[in-house]
């Protein structure tokens, strides 16, 4: 009897104490790992995560948490971890570049509202017509050049020809209007502006190349080849070792070994191309949208920087989408997506914007441009010029193959005509 | 009794063991068995399932031009850098080997780089060195000199110096250590036989420093081979794949190009051809040690 008791006793105790530690779990929200990049993306996003877990996430029963991996492993990381089938991260950060090669572990995307976004930034996260991934920033590439150096063409008329004929064995005039630039203009005015060929030249080079051997750079090639008229694929097949493709690859060619450039520039990318011109070392350059903060406001280009679309027979840039996509494996599914479904909204994506994020979404965009006059050029280049290579899966190995391939050329190792069927061949392989 | 005494040691040696032997298979052999297998998989990442290869990825990177290049590059690399920084940091250990004031100082200086993550290095030298906003162009510059550090016809030369920037403190602290531990009296003996410094150096010195020195140069060049982080910040491997280096070429295959598969058999081919270098070290180590005790 004293032992049944006893039994009762213990099995009460144990069932108040099971139930205090349970209890609170109950209640608890959900907890969802998001993986982000850090710099402006990143610093954006934690405000929208703060503002969330402090207000709509406390009513879904959700809380965001952010986790910044390094901003340039942060894919390689992920690549491992997906290959993993790990849950430890309920949502990835992905991009249209990499979508097709992260969708077999992304789940599929439901209810996203194609009207709020710009067209090209939703449409480059479809694979296989199913949304795999919710656009964040925007990124495309505008023709950056200093107003005050291009204002002064005109004065300097027959220099520039001159000029023009010896570096480029053209006659053409000045073209003060980079909007309407073809890729000859783009080069002679960049010769009118290196000293070697310019003494008074304000600038020691006319021209910053971003010649590294790096993905990134094949996307800002890229437009030059697609504003000649290019492509990679024709019919399914590579196209680049063709008259288009290689005279693509000259211009690049052009600027490094006619010393347009500097040197050095065969190592340059996103970093070294901003400073060359804020430095005041050089003129002009085909750079990231997200440059236009720190040109516009930064040493020799504050101020005075101009955008353009970049040059071509037909202005055509690159778009891109930063984004996020639901974990296969995640074993928070349904939290995770009541979190992205507050983050399709117009107020979060409005938040991102004010926090220094490039929503896709038009509306966010034209309601700011008195806080960031480049974002009426986003939209307008967007929708006019944007393009986004469609070479499926292999997309992202694509780019980093042609930078391989291509990058001796762009900086004078070889020519063309040696690596033009290399690249053709190099695409044929990750087709 | 002498029986039962040896197996208690033997087992109290297993058990007192067992804690690193369990960290090794952790942390060392069971990593290595992963990917010995994942080398013999079809591992792809745009590709959800993964199946049995077998040899596929090894006969696939014997027709790698790029593995062979990137291969060729991190021999000559390591090859270049490990000699030159070997006789450098011998020469400034023999400088260092004799009292002079500010020695402490100069001592503890010498030792900063390799307290410097080799990454976090390269991130500096890229900003210092920056043709546009770097302290050392704009210096070469005002003094009138036009060189490009990272063009591409002196961009070989510019990792390997700064490569001896970073790691000659390594061979330096060695040979240093080294040259503490030679006895006093075989420098009287010499100074008694009417031996010059010269003569010191080559004919007492180095002769017995000989096994010291072979394991300064066969820990430093393996350790170049692995050769990763500052090239590839510095340069990504470019222009092209001329700095490539093997460390590289098996990241970019797994992490760009999501091939899990060929990146291992390429760790596994490196892993191959740096082992045979292992019992030279283990030999050197033991006659450094006296004879293999």
């Amino acid at each position: 009897m004293r032992l049944k008791k006893t039994s009762i006793a213990l099995v009460s105790a144990l069932s108040l104490v099971v139930g205090l530690a349970v209890l609170p779990a109950a209640n608890a929200a959900t907890t969802v790992k998001m993986v982000l990049w850090p710099g402006p993306e990143g610093d954006a996003m934690q405000k929208v995560v703060d503002a969330y877990n402090t207000s709509q996430g406390k009513k879904d029963g959700v809380t965001v948490k952010m986790i910044l991996l390094s901003r340039d492993n942060t894919f390689a990381k992920e690549a491992a971890l997906m290959k993993s089938k790990s849950s430890e991260y309920d949502i990835y950060f992905t991009a249209s570049y990499l979508v097709g090669q992260h969708a077999p572990y992304l789940s599929d995307l439901k209810g996203v509202k194609d009207s709020l976004y710009l067209k090209a930034s939703v449409n480059s996260l479809k694979v296989a017509g199913k949304q795999k991934a919710l656009p964040l920033d925007t990124s495309l590439h505008f023709m950056y050049y200093r107003k005050d150096l291009i204002a002064s063409l005109s004065a300097n008329a027959a220099k520039y020809t001159s000029i023009a004929k010896e570096v480029l064995g053209k006659d053409l005039k000045p073209n003060t209007n980079p909007a309407t630039w073809s890729w000859d203009d783009a080069l002679a005015t960049a010769a009118f502006f290196t000293q070697k060929y310019n003494p008074d030249s304000p600038t020691k080079y006319g021209y910053a190349l971003p010649a590294k051997n790096l993905l990134y750079n094949t996307m800002i090639w890229n437009d030059v080849l697609w504003g000649l008229g290019g492509n990679w694929l024709k019919n399914g097949k590579p196209n680049l070792n063709t008259a288009t493709g290689k005279a693509a690859i000259d211009v690049y060619n052009t600027i490094y070994t006619k010393g347009l450039t500097s040197p050095e520039s065969s190592q340059w990318e996103y970093a070294e191309t901003n400073s060359a011109l804020t430095s005041g070392n050089a003129a002009m350059a085909l750079q990231w949208n997200a440059a236009y903060s720190e040109l516009s406001t930064t040493g020799a280009t504050k101020d005075q920087v101009g955008i353009a679309a970049p040059p071509g027979k037909g202005a055509r840039t690159h778009v891109h989408a930063l984004a996020v996509g639901l974990n296969k494996f995640s074993k928070n599914q349904a939290a995770s997506a009541k979190w992205m479904a507050y983050l399709a909204t117009v107020p979060a994506m409005k938040k991102y914007a004010t926090a220094g994020g490039v929503p896709s979404m038009p509306s966010i965009l034209t309601g700011m441009v008195a806080k960031n006059a480049s974002f009426a050029n986003i939209i307008e280049y967007a929708g006019k010029y944007g393009y986004s290579e469609s070479a499926g899966a292999r997309e992202f190995d694509i780019y980093a193959a042609l930078a391989e391939v291509l990058s001796p050329a762009w900086s004078g190792q070889k020519t063309s005509s040696d690596v033009a069927a290399a690249a053709d061949a190099a695409i044929q392989k990750l087709l | 009794m002498s029986v039962t005494f040896n197996k208690e040691r033997k087992v109290a040696g297993w058990l007192l063991s067992a804690p690193l032997l369990l960290m090794l298979a952790a942390l060392l052999i069971w990593p290595v068995y992963l990917g010995v297998k994942t080398s013999f998989t079809h591992d792809v990442l745009s590709e959800f399932a993964t199946y049995g290869a077998g040899f596929e990825n090894y006969k696939n990177l014997i027709h790698q031009p790029n593995f062979w290049l990137s291969l060729r590059f991190t021999l000559l690399y390591a090859f270049i850098a490990t000699v030159a920084e070997v006789i450098l940091g011998f020469a400034l250990a023999l400088l260092f080997d004799r009292v002079f004031p500010g020695k402490r100082v100069l001592f503890s200086l010498m030792l900063v780089p390799i307290m410097i993550a080799p990454s976090l290095m390269a991130v500096m030298y890229r900003l210092i060195l920056n043709e546009n906003i770097g302290i050392i162009p704009g210096f070469l510059q005002r003094i009138g000199i036009n060189f490009s550090i990272f063009d591409q016809h002196n961009v070989f030369a510019s990792l390997i110096v700064l490569d001896l920037l970073e790691f000659t403190a390594f061979t330096f602290l060695l040979s240093y250590s080294a040259l503490q531990n030679m006895p006093s009296e075989i420098y009287e003996a010499a100074a008694i036989d009417g031996a010059n410094a010269r003569q010191v150096l080559t004919r007492v010195v180095l002769p017995m420093l000989k096994p010291a020195i072979a394991i300064i140069f066969l820990l430093r060049i393996l350790d170049s081979i692995r050769t990763f982080d500052s090239v590839f910040i510095l340069t990504g491997g470019g222009p092209g794949t001329t700095t490539q280096t093997v460390g590289i070429y098996i990241y970019k295959t797994a992490f760009i190009y999501g091939d899990f598969g060929l990146a291992a058999s390429a760790a596994v081919v490196l892993v191959l051809l740096l082992a045979p270098f292992m019992p030279s070290i283990i030999k050197q180590f033991n006659l450094n040690q006296g004879g293999g005790k």
